[in-house]
């Protein structure tokens, strides 16, 4: 199973909202994440995004399901802001995951 | 009460006139002398309209006085002071597009990304197209003004506005949003945070800009919004200050974030986010953001695979 979510379509082109992007992974990609084979972030015609959104978006999956993930995950259409966002995001999500291990 | 606003009211400037605003006797009236007003920039105007919205909600009584012999009371008009604060006012002027120049008093309200992109495409025209010249002004402005407004909405439990203002000939970029709430350090003592209560003001504004002291677990805020904001500021060579019940955090070019108090033993009931940039240092917003994250080691350098597709 794929699974390809198209952002634009279920928030338009901006995205802001850290408690919008946590009801999102957690109805949307949080179930399906064990049974998908590849999972597609698709973020064609999104025009601007902040750290919470992304950060609840992606940092959250990361730090649960650790680094094996990403070998499945694609970040699709991204322009070179969102680019950071998605890195910082997977670098917190490892960095909670890392502290995780340790406490 | 009477407070006799000053002659200028913009940048640390409006320190004294915040310890102004204390708390008047329960059901006092309050005076808002406008008379000697020559100068106002957005910080001074968010101000005003939080804390007339604080003092209207509280059912006081709220006069404006001598705004016929102010020298800025049409400029006062075009930003929308006067409508926001309920105050009416005949407006002997024509009203024109601002776009490019203003952005009037606004309220914050839940939708704060379709308020993020307005006032980002009114300071920079165009900015809507990734490609464009103004890009990256849009998308600093847009930036900083969802993080801070998030906060506003989601923390303060108070009303929030915003207001902003780019000229042109100077190159520069004016944000602020004002908001009638709790503030900072009462945020987090109501989030739970043990420290919190041995804190005052000033330590809890810079804890707010330290990475993640602010983030629970099981929330989705991951306390960086301000911090970011800040390091942003850094980079672009800004000027911010942020006001939050008695203390002050002032951010100049090329110099450490410096705390104080407001002068007078004055309180400010909720919080003040104002911020000054040169619209040139903000033409690679993706670069800033990038080094804002590294800065505050919110991107390690050595970093896992990440498959990034067209």
């Amino acid at each position: 199973m794929k699974l390809e979510l198209r952002l634009v379509e279920d928030f338009g082109a901006t995205l802001v909202d850290g408690y919008d992007a946590a009801r999102y992974r957690h109805g949307r990609i949080e179930p399906f994440v064990d049974m998908a084979e590849s999972i597609v972030l698709d973020f064609t015609s999104v025009r601007t995004a902040n750290s919470s959104f992304i950060n609840a978006l992606i940092a959250g999956l990361v730090e649960q399901h650790g680094e094996r993930l990403l070998q499945k995950m694609t970040f699709k259409g991204c322009n070179p802001v969102i680019q950071v966002l998605v890195e910082a995001a997977i670098d917190l999500g490892l960095q909670k995951s890392d502290e995780r291990v340790r406490a | 009460m009477e407070i006799i606003l000053p002659e200028r009211l913009k940048g640390a400037g409006v320190l004294p006139f915040l310890s102004q605003l204390r708390d008047p006797q329960p059901g006092e009236e309050v005076i808002l002398d406008f008379g000697r007003l020559r100068r106002i920039t957005p910080v001074g105007l968010v101000t005003i309209a939080a804390t007339v919205m604080r003092w209207r909600c509280e059912n006081r009584r709220v006069h404006f006085r001598n705004l016929e012999r102010c020298a800025v009371t049409s400029y006062l008009q075009r930003m929308d002071l006067l409508r926001v604060s309920g105050y009416k006012w005949e407006e002997a002027f024509e009203r024109r597009d601002s776009k490019g120049r203003f952005v009037p008093v606004r309220l914050l309200d839940h939708h704060v990304d379709g308020m993020s992109q307005d006032v980002a495409a009114c300071l920079a025209p165009g900015g809507e197209d990734y490609d464009h010249p103004m890009s990256g002004l849009y998308d600093l402005a847009s930036y900083v003004l969802t993080e801070t407004a998030n906060n506003v909405r989601q923390h303060s439990g108070g009303i929030g506005y915003v207001a902003a203002q780019a000229t042109r000939a100077e190159g520069m970029v004016r944000l602020a949003l004002a908001d009638n709430g709790m503030g900072i350090l009462q945020t987090f003592r109501d989030a739970g945070f043990p420290w919190a209560k041995d804190v005052d003001d000033p330590e809890a504004i810079r804890k707010a800009l330290e990475p993640r002291v602010s983030c629970k677990a099981g929330e989705p805020n991951e306390g960086v919004g301000l911090t970011l904001v800040s390091g942003l500021a850094r980079l672009t060579q800004a000027w911010l200050m942020i006001v939050s019940g008695t203390g002050v955090l002032r951010i100049k070019p090329e110099s450490d974030p410096v705390l104080s108090e407001l002068p007078d033993g004055g309180h400010y009931q909720g919080t003040l986010v104002a911020m000054t940039f040169p619209e040139r240092e903000a033409h690679d917003f993706a670069r800033l953001l990038h080094n804002a994250k590294v800065e505050s080691g919110l991107l390690r350098k050595h970093r896992a695979p990440i498959r990034f597709e067209p």
